[in-house]
């Protein structure tokens, strides 16, 4: 076990900074200048040549990258241009909205799609079956950005059930500011219950249709707890695995929805940082993701253990 | 049952909703995060708007857009020969920092406007000096008569703000100002929060700047859809920069008020006099002839409601307003622009437009001209990339013969710098130099108009620039909102919502 774990953190080392190199390359691959965005429409290109030199873009492209190299090895992931802030604090102030706005999307979409895969994947053929399908298949295609307008302008504005956008006011506390995430983690969780659920569903026939759930029947045992107990802890590593993913996928890659809510988390601050060409903000976020994919990835394969008895490392 | 989920969630909406709009706060929705709170060293329209609360000039527009004392105690004597500017400065004016403002704080903040602002160095080498010749005065003297250095020291774009002499510095860390707003807070990407300054005094001769709300807060809204949702549902009372196909669904709203700046400004063909296609003047007046501004401009904008097609550099009701030289705009005529390629020599080399999409409307004038153009024999290349690229490939003459983009209507006609042979343009005529010189040398305003319709001729005749209309830019505030005067730039200070 222990090596095991060696193994997964070397690896993840190796990931993350093949993320990051890769990562320092495209971004200064792509044409714009960050100096020329930052000075406004009407500034010389004299001016522009100043302010490159100041913010280090006119040093050789290898030595910004053994400097940047050497400084993320002890935790400095250099100083956002735009904020003239550390992109370590500029990340921090990003982590808790996305992270919330995560979670609660992840409830919501386990909330709607495990009873339905359950109910769908046990009456198999039935219309009901298909309806739920042909939901998940809807959800999944109308794409987020669409059904967030539509909550917005109807659950929102017309109705003012919930604030359009934002994360509060400076006088915001917590609670306040979760409300904010309400409407933007329902529109979340709908697009994402439908690969839950066709998992679910899926897992769920599989194991149905196995030996011992038969044997748990013929001993007289009610469905309800044939289906909870025996056949659903046993689907659960298929589940875990796609939510494991797609929390990692909300955390990292809720862009739109972030944009259409104008929630001040790492998916708006990534668009954000590529519009302005903020270097560093790119590198440090891609970073994190990366690093977040890579923790998400061995906590699901440790759950497994919890899950399965049989599975050992 | 649906009826006791909707009032839950009502209640719990009305809980966890900011606390709802007052007359105490006014919230304002902003395109974008201002990169900077340094006036000085920005042109950004974004930046003017939200630190001209709590950052001042000597001197501002009035509602007619002319020049009024603001930190100035009155307007300056100037010399007979134009060269000598003495200004009177208010006294009792408190910096946020508890500090009085002096002529030493003034000078301090004038060398370095003049040093690190855009618009500060264009004029850096007519400035002599700045003195402090009393304790509440200043003399600028001139190297030679400069008649925009008032609108200069008034435009809070690229400004002459003036700061305490003990933080001037190369970058300014903490901005202190004399506004009537100070700087509370400030989270990036979230909010700018502005509180009502206790030590404010108000100026002379500009119009009362009441200090009626507790708070300005600015929310950097990048979606534009966004900022209409968050308008017609009361989350803000003012929203800048949204598009005019929302103005039926603003008109026709309850609680919000479409606010039309009519005309708000011009878009431009930016053309590359340094290299390229566009330095042969024949196939200037071949893109001019065969354009269709019209067509180009209802593309853009959809609805007359929305633009004007008008040749002359400022629209009806300004100053500088003239028809010279207006009969070679919105011509149509591609058998002409044919007679032009063919006065040229053209070989067909492709012209190249460099635009993005990041203003929608740009790209909608750009296609429709490149279809006029192709039917005047034109090879045209399309150059469609962010705005980020564009403002880098811009400054290189190499990659673009056109480049399109906007400005309001300035003020001050000098203080559009595609005029001057040193911009990126390039346009370096002898003869609009001359004119040029003239413009900004003379200081009698009747005969400044008269200069400026040599300028604006000689503009349409050598094709130094091309206008393509005027637009109008849509705000919304909400309704009973009072106080604030439409402008490219509005301010807050006087802002009241009605009960």
């Amino acid at each position: 076990m222990r090596r095991y774990l060696a193994n997964r953190f070397a690896g993840m080392i190796v990931v993350i900074f093949l993320v990051l190199t890769i990562a320092f390359v495209l971004v200064r691959l792509a044409p714009g200048d960050p100096a020329s965005l930052m000075l406004g429409p009407d500034a010389t290109p004299e001016e522009v040549d100043d302010l490159r030199v100041r913010l280090g873009l006119d040093r050789p492209i290898a030595v910004q990258y053994f400097t940047f190299l050497t400084n993320a090895v002890q935790g400095d992931l250099g100083t956002s241009l735009f904020f003239d802030q550390p992109v370590v604090q500029v990340l921090g102030d990003r982590a808790e909205p996305s992270i919330f706005l995560a979670l609660f999307s992840l409830v919501v979409a386990l909330a709607i799609a495990t009873p339905i895969g359950i109910w769908a994947a046990y009456r198999r053929g039935s219309a009901g079956d298909q309806i739920s399908v042909t939901s998940a298949m809807l959800a999944a295609s109308v794409p987020s950005f669409l059904t967030g307008l539509l909550f917005q302008r109807f659950l929102a504005t017309d109705l003012g059930w919930f604030p359009v956008s934002g994360y509060g006011g400076p006088d915001a506390g917590f609670a306040e500011r979760m409300g904010y995430l309400i409407l933007p983690a329902i529109t979340l969780g709908i697009t994402n219950s439908a690969l839950i659920l066709r998992f679910t569903r899926a897992s769920m026939l599989d194991i149905l249709g196995e030996d011992y759930v038969r044997t748990a029947r013929a001993k007289g045992m009610t469905e309800r707890r044939v289906v909870l107990r025996h056949a659903l802890k046993n689907a659960g590593i298929p589940i875990i695995t796609v939510v494991g993913l797609t929390f990692a996928l909300l955390v990292s890659g809720a862009v739109v929805t972030e944009r259409v809510f104008n929630l001040p988390g790492m998916g708006n601050l990534v668009v954000n940082a590529v519009l302005r060409r903020d270097y560093p903000v790119i590198q440090g976020t891609l970073i994190v993701v990366a690093a977040l994919y890579v923790l998400v990835n061995l906590a699901t394969d440790l759950l497994y253990l919890v899950v399965d008895k049989r599975v050992k490392y | 049952m649906i009826h006791r989920t909707r009032l839950f969630l009502t209640a719990a909406a009305t809980a966890l909703l900011a606390a709802p709009l007052s007359a105490e706060t006014i919230d304002v929705a902003i395109i974008g995060e201002p990169d900077t709170f340094d006036p000085m060293v920005s042109t950004k329209d974004v930046v003017s708007i939200v630190t001209q609360h709590f950052v001042e000039t000597l001197y501002t527009f009035d509602d007619t857009w002319s020049v009024v004392p603001l930190l100035a105690a009155g307007m300056p004597e100037i010399s007979e020969d134009g060269l000598t500017y003495v200004i009177p400065l208010r006294e009792g004016v408190t910096f946020h920092d508890g500090s009085s403002m002096d002529s030493a704080d003034v000078k301090a903040s004038l060398d370095r406007w003049l040093e690190v602002a855009s618009r500060g160095k264009a004029i850096a080498d007519k400035v002599s000096s700045v003195e402090a010749t009393g304790p509440n005065e200043i003399t600028l003297t001139l190297s030679a008569p400069y008649a925009p250095l008032m609108s200069l020291l008034a435009f809070s774009n690229s400004a002459a703000a003036i700061y305490p002499e003990e933080i001037i510095a190369p970058e300014i860390e903490t901005v202190i100002g004399t506004g009537p707003y100070k700087l509370e807070a400030h989270q990036p990407d979230q909010y700018t929060q502005l509180v009502r300054f206790g030590g404010y005094t108000q100026p002379t001769g500009a119009a009362e700047r009441a200090q009626t709300p507790d708070e300005i807060r600015f929310i950097p809204v990048p979606d534009g859809n966004t900022r209409v949702e968050g308008l017609l549902s009361g989350q803000f009372a003012y929203a800048d920069g949204l598009s005019t196909e929302a103005y039926d669904r603003i008109a026709e709203a309850a609680g919000a008020e479409p606010v039309l700046l009519e005309p708000f400004g011009w878009p431009v063909f930016a053309i590359n006099h340094k290299k390229g296609l566009m330095t042969d003047l024949n196939i200037r007046k071949a893109v001019q002839a065969a354009l269709p501004f019209d067509d180009m401009l209802f593309a853009a904008f959809g609805d007359e409601k929305f633009f004007q097609t008008d040749g002359a550099m400022y629209p009806e009701g300004w100053a500088w307003r003239t028809d010279a030289g207006v009969e070679l705009y919105n011509q149509n005529d591609q058998e002409k622009a044919k007679g032009y390629l063919e006065e040229a020599g053209y070989d067909g080399s492709p012209l190249r437009i460099l635009t993005s999409r990041q203003y929608e409307f740009h790209y909608q004038m750009a296609e429709v001209a490149r279809m006029a153009l192709e039917m005047a024999g034109f090879t045209v290349e399309m150059d469609v990339v962010d705005w980020a690229t564009l403002a880098q490939n811009r400054d290189n003459p190499d990659l673009w013969d056109i480049y399109i983009t906007h400005s309001p209507f300035l003020p001050e006609p000098a203080l559009t710098s595609s005029f001057f042979a040193t911009a990126r343009e390039g346009w370096n005529n002898p003869e609009k130099n001359a004119i040029l010189d003239r413009f900004t040398s003379e200081s009698d305003p009747e005969k400044r108009k008269a200069v400026f319709a040599e300028l604006q001729k000689i503009v349409l005749e050598d094709v130094g620039l091309i206008k393509v209309g005027n637009f109008n830019a849509l705000q919304g505030k909400a309704a009973g909102l009072e106080g604030v005067t439409p402008s490219p730039w509005p301010a807050f200070w006087n802002a009241k919502l009605a009960e």
